[in-house]
């Protein structure tokens, strides 16, 4: 139980640090989310305070509908869903099996940017904690 | 030809996506992740967005039905689900708990649409010794002045599934 606990707590100082990182060395990127794959949100970063628990469910619809859509058209493994706002982007993309990040920037950020910045943060997140 | 757009509600694992598989002329799509809450101890994976399929009825109208996530969570869904629809299935487990306090959830969360258009119960998983009988039900509802059809309906079952929709179609008609 204390050997599950410490394992829990040192994965949790992990994804803390990855999400800091990925909001430190992405000015354009205000805020980044990771949530369950059914919807239910684990961690957050913001520059800002920021409610994540709304998002994180419907991040979960969001994700689901990419897949199914991409199976409709005979595509497969639906890697990130991208909104594309008038003032900005999300960016959604899975991590393993369970887990989703989804990235928040504003209109200034190069959409090749956002999606790399995303991916190598997804990438490191599965890495280490997976 | 007409088209008619049904929606399924109910609690987490009552048996929505079943019952659209059941229902369904057309291979249903279902929108599910993994479970990695306490639900996971019922069932591996969970609707997130919606469930859908379509029956033809017999004089080739399609009733296109989508299956709701049950979890509150989901709210963003039920309200996107809603739009349009012509009426409302409600599935309640009769082991849970409080199925009575389930299916007041569901109530006034699609209030609206039930004013609007109308609803019909589906009492799943009874059995002889169940606390809550489909009596219990009417007068609950009695209660509150609402009526509706209540019928015990095994979401496996097509024939079960096919006379909620009737009730629900019949319910539509004399409205």
């Amino acid at each position: 139980m204390l050997a599950e606990k410490e394992e829990n707590s040192i994965k949790r100082s992990v994804v803390d640090r990855n999400l800091k990182e990925l909001i430190a060395n992405n000015d354009s990127i205000y805020a980044v989310v990771l949530s369950s794959i059914d919807g239910h949100a684990i961690a957050n970063q913001a520059q800002e305070g920021f409610e994540d628990s709304k998002l994180a469910a419907m991040t979960s619809s969001c994700l689901a509908l990419g897949e199914k859509i991409a199976l409709e058209a005979n595509q497969k493994g639906c890697d990130f869903v991208i909104i594309q706002n008038q003032d900005g982007f999300l960016a959604l993309k899975r991590v393993g099996r369970k887990l989703v990040l989804t990235t928040l920037a504003d209109k200034s950020i190069n959409m090749g940017m956002l999606l790399s910045a995303t991916r190598t943060a997804a990438e490191a997140l599965y890495n280490e904690i997976t | 030809m007409s088209e008619l757009k049904f929606v399924i509600t109910g609690t987490a694992g009552v048996g929505k996506t079943t019952a659209i598989c059941a229902l369904s002329d057309v291979p249903p799509v279902a929108t599910d992740a993994d479970t990695t809450d306490d639900l996971s101890i019922i069932k591996s994976t969970t609707t997130v967005a919606f469930d859908f399929g379509e029956v033809v009825l017999e004089d080739g109208a399609r009733v296109r039905i989508y299956g709701t996530p049950g979890q509150e969570r989901f709210r963003h869904m039920w309200e996107i689900i809603a739009e349009g629809a012509l009426g409302l299935i409600i599935l309640v487990d009769n082991s849970r708990p409080d199925p009575l306090d389930d299916l007041m959830i569901y109530m006034s969360n699609f209030k609206q649409l039930i004013e609007d258009t109308g609803v019909v119960i589906g009492v799943t998983r009874c059995n002889g010794s169940d606390r809550v009988s489909i009596d219990d039900y009417y007068s609950f509802l009695e209660r509150r002045d609402m009526f509706c059809p209540v019928i015990e309906a095994d979401p496996r079952s097509r024939e079960d599934m096919v006379v909620l929709m009737d009730a629900l179609m019949a319910m539509l008609e004399y409205a």
